[in-house]
């Protein structure tokens, strides 16, 4: 298993140097080491497998296209390519008009998951980065309504009066929930501990 | 509105343009702040690192080995040479109505320009010229007081030896201005003069041609490849 640790950024930002270099080698073990992570988050947003793939290799297309515009930005290797396979997901979704049936519980469980008790975890618990189990804690740490809030516009690319249908609630309560959440996760990660 | 002012409203903005619920016009708004503020790039960049994590919840799953196979089919990576881009960029024959940056190319920028790469001469000209799937392909920055402007390849570019690349000022009335050949390299320095500079400029864009440039007096003969917004930075 190739995936199996938190890839080690120096090393994902020397392959993705490689890539800028036009170097195949190099971006195989760059896929080999993030492919199964950014698989799991497009399939979460796109819900079929079929579609998750077609994300997927437009990222990493797009990710190799754009590999030396990377050199030194400011974020890690893999908030690059998240975002950029992130934008692929959403743009397929948008563009797929498949509407993947929005899975409030199952966002509830991950976050409940990920944000238990993170130093104990066994090996083959979650592989996440300690970024991720973080943000699971942080977001653990917030009211049931106000995380969904947040998971439901970041999965499913949904709009302040999208959520706002989704959970039968005023667009004046969305908006509102959700500033105060990403406030409070703000805060909450700033703190730099978790219990 | 000015922004800088703000700074409650911009973190704001940067976390829901991060989110995802920033969208349509207000998105399109912030994108183009994000040209010229590059501590609203560092925002955006902050709340990726907090936010983007988020996607790892879901788990890995492994791909299937045909999501390998595609991408390298598509990128042709088995005839890739090392030490230089080798795709040689074929006849897209496309000329679209204007268009605004995508929300990749504008995605793209926040890492380039946080890194610093069009900073240190502040430029008051921007523009990003990208492929007819909307890839942002060139990177143009141009300063109006030393009278320069840099052209740089986010992908590094090769062409056939037979052929150059053109660049055009184009107005919003009238035959585009030649503003010259582009060098072979994957950065450039080119003379930014009043072809470039006038208030009816909306649009750069880069045409196929035989070597040397367009043989028309007004105009390209070949393809357009690469067009992007010409963007005057406040």
């Amino acid at each position: 298993m190739t995936d199996s640790l938190s890839p080690d950024p120096a090393q994902l930002r020397a392959w993705l140097l490689g890539a800028a270099r036009r170097d195949p080698a190099a971006f195989r073990l760059l896929y080999d080491a993030t492919s199964a992570r950014l698989y799991g988050y497009a399939l979460r947003i796109l819900g079929k497998p079929e579609l998750a793939e077609e994300a997927l290799q437009d990222g990493y297309v797009a990710i190799w296209d754009h590999a030396a515009s990377y050199e030194d930005a400011l974020a890690a290797p893999l908030t690059w390519m998240s975002a950029i396979v992130r934008h692929k997901a959403v743009d397929l979704l948008r563009r797929s008009g498949h509407t993947h049936e929005v899975d409030a519980g199952g966002f509830e469980r991950e976050v409940l998951e990920a944000a238990r008790d993170p130093g104990a975890s066994p090996p083959d618990a979650l592989q996440i980065s300690r970024e991720a189990q973080k943000l699971a804690w942080c977001l653990a740490a917030l009211e049931g309504m106000q995380r969904q809030v947040l998971g439901l516009a970041f999965f499913h690319d949904l709009s302040h009066s999208e959520v706002a249908q989704q959970l039968g609630l005023p667009l004046g309560t969305v908006k509102t929930w959700i500033r105060r959440s990403l406030e409070r996760l703000k805060t909450c990660l700033a703190k730099g501990e978790m219990p | 509105m000015n922004l800088r002012d703000k700074p409650g409203l911009r973190d704001r903005l940067a976390s829901e343009y991060v989110l995802g619920t920033l969208k349509g016009r207000a998105r399109r708004r912030f994108e183009g702040y994000l040209h010229g503020d590059a501590a609203l790039r560092r925002l955006v960049v902050e709340w990726q690192e907090r936010l983007l994590p988020m996607g790892e919840l879901a788990g890995s799953r492994q791909p299937h080995k045909r999501v390998w196979r595609g991408i390298a089919r598509r990128l042709d990576l088995d005839q890739v040479r090392s030490g230089g881009g080798s795709r040689i960029i074929d006849s897209l024959g496309f000329w679209r109505a204007l268009g605004g940056l995508s929300t990749l190319a504008a995605l793209l920028l926040v890492a380039v320009l946080a890194a610093g790469v069009l900073q240190p001469r502040q430029p008051d000209y921007l523009a990003t010229l990208a492929d007819d799937k909307a890839q942002p392909v060139l990177l143009l920055s141009g300063d109006s007081r030393s009278g320069e402007f840099n052209v740089r390849f986010v992908g590094g570019m090769s062409i056939a030896a037979d052929k150059s690349l053109q660049l055009w000022a184009v107005p919003k009335q009238g035959s585009p201005r030649s503003l010259g050949i582009l060098p072979g390299a994957d950065a450039a320095t080119l003379a930014l003069g009043d072809a470039a500079l006038g208030p009816d400029v909306a649009m750069l864009a880069v045409s196929l041609e035989p070597r040397g440039g367009s043989p028309k007096p007004d105009g390209p003969s070949g393809p357009i490849l690469y067009k992007g917004n010409w963007v005057r930075v406040l």
